[in-house]
């Protein structure tokens, strides 16, 4: 007879209490997604390696705490998240702190209007950029776009336009004013809107 | 700073626009503005379909990354060693 596998709650019960084959069949489905949240904020391998072994261990130290509220996943990742946001705040640099110079999509005459509008992205076409979404280029050119923002940059955005943090918390996490993180997450959507244009519109980035 | 303001100004304060935390006037000016220049309504629609396009885009793929499974062993053969 077949065996009946242990449910989520009886893993996370057995785990709780040291079994760590549970802890590993508890974690083991929602592993890229926890490797993946992590990777997105700090941007490369050996960090996230590290911020993922901190998080899973919090994550099984804090099991006995674990009220099933949410579903594990969702508790799981944000744990992964602020392991990710402790990880980036011990190395943060001064310049983090500096707040960025306003960016504008030109070019614009004398009087700051748009000198040659025809030439502005033409978002309309939106439509069109979804049936290329799954497409492996955007992807690619999302991912170097991403990867080219400063880093204090890029966790702005992630944080609020992929992962739908509100604007205080991304400032508190971050150890940042509201405006700054405004600043911050414009400039990102600016230079990733200046960098898929063209691609949205059939062109090469 | 004029009571309509001009494409870069727009531009610059979009983020703090879709937002609501600029002064009333401000907002004013900024939303007759895009009733009146295609260009910088197609800015904000951009702006407002990048999240979606990146989160479409961005599906972390199913597979585990092999140094993940690699962590989640060290953190299990960890957990065994604290077990008494």
């Amino acid at each position: 007879m077949k065996e009946i596998p242990p449910t989520e709650a009886e893993l996370i019960q057995r785990a709780a209490t040291g079994d760590s084959d549970a802890f590993g069949a508890l974690v083991r489905p929602h592993l890229a997604l926890f490797h993946n949240g992590i990777n997105r904020i700090l941007g490369n391998d050996a960090d996230t390696q590290d911020a993922l072994q901190d998080a899973l261990m919090s994550i099984h130290r804090d099991l006995p705490r674990f009220e099933g509220r949410s579903r594990f996943s969702s508790w799981g990742y944000k744990v992964c998240l602020n392991a990710a946001l402790m990880m980036r705040r011990s190395r943060v640099r001064i310049h983090d702190m500096e707040r960025p110079e306003p960016l504008a999509l030109g070019p614009f005459d004398e009087r700051g209007h748009h000198l040659v509008p025809a030439h502005l992205p033409e978002w309309q076409e939106e439509a069109r950029a979804h049936n290329l979404v799954e497409r492996q280029e955007l992807r690619e050119c999302l991912t170097r776009a991403l990867d080219e923002l400063p880093d204090s940059h890029r966790i702005v955005f992630v944080l609020k336009d992929l992962e739908d943090w509100e604007t205080e918390d991304i400032a508190r996490h971050l150890q940042l004013t509201p405006g700054t993180v405004r600043q911050r997450l414009h400039r990102s959507r600016t230079v990733l809107q200046a960098r898929l244009r063209t691609f949205v519109l059939g062109g090469r980035p | 700073m004029t009571f309509m303001p001009s494409c870069r100004d727009v531009q610059i304060e979009l983020t703090e626009y879709t937002e609501g935390v600029l002064p009333m006037s401000r907002r004013i000016g900024i939303w007759i503005h895009l009733l009146l220049c295609k260009a910088c309504a197609g800015f904000l629609r951009g702006m407002r379909a990048l999240p979606g396009l990146a989160r479409r885009a961005l599906t972390p793929p199913e597979a585990v990354p092999e140094a993940a499974t690699k962590v989640l062993a060290e953190v299990q053969a960890a957990l065994k060693q604290q077990t008494p």
